[in-house]
């Protein structure tokens, strides 16, 4: 897992992860995602196989179809974007 | 945070409305106030004007309540239930059953309001599955 922020001359912080799934991304998971994402004030965004959705509609990121053994991107944009990219990809890692 | 929003399961079948309770509380959070109506008063298939009343009296906690019917008459029942007694913090919304209910309550689950949690069960009509 690598992580990499920067800050620009705005307050607006961005972060980005990239994380091997090690579970299918089901309903349980997505629903701890999107709880997870909607207690951040930055923008976050997932990507899977070329599809972006934002973590707070659980529907949209139930229908990415991720699967165990696949990468995802975890984005985010914002004042908490690094502590928002670590918190779901906690979620992400120890998804089960 | 705020008093979560309550959630309205009204179905035909009682089996549908509970097992439908059962998806969400593991997907959602068990701390969103849940209620069903399913069935008739006597268990058969069909829907209850009294179940559909004691329901949003049992899920509002005072966050406002989100009624989702399943087909028909459960919209029909439901709304006839909420012309009776008119509340501003009660609300019918147009949402696929499974993936409405799934949706609300994600949402009541992160302390939304009564506007977003409806939103949120409305938008999922455009999510595609596949």
């Amino acid at each position: 897992m690598s992580t990499s922020s920067d800050s620009t001359a705005t307050t607006t912080a961005s972060a980005e992860t990239s994380l091997v799934l090690p579970a299918n991304l089901h309903a349980r998971p997505a629903g701890q995602l999107a709880r997870a994402a909607t207690g951040f004030t930055s923008t976050v965004q997932l990507e899977y196989a070329g599809r972006t959705v934002n973590p707070t509609g659980v529907l949209a990121v139930m229908g990415l179809g991720a699967t165990a053994g696949s990468t995802m991107t975890v984005r985010a944009k914002g004042p908490d974007a690094e502590q928002a990219v670590a918190a779901l990809a906690d979620v992400l890692a120890t998804a089960k | 945070m705020n008093t979560p929003v309550g959630i309205v399961l009204v179905s035909h079948s009682a089996e549908l409305a509970s097992g439908l309770r059962l998806l969400v509380e593991q997907i959602g959070s068990k701390d969103v106030p849940l209620a069903t109506a399913g069935g008739t008063d006597d268990g058969r298939i069909g829907t209850s004007y009294d179940l559909v009343l004691n329901a949003i009296k049992e899920a509002d906690r005072g966050g406002g309540v989100v009624v989702l019917p399943d087909l028909g008459s459960s919209v029909l029942t439901a709304r006839t239930v909420l012309e009776d007694h008119p509340r501003p913090d009660v609300t019918l919304v147009d949402a696929p059953f499974v993936e409405g209910a799934v949706a609300a309550v994600v949402t009541a689950a992160s302390g939304a309001d009564l506007k977003t949690v409806a939103d949120a069960a409305k938008e999922a009509r455009n999510v595609h599955k596949l």
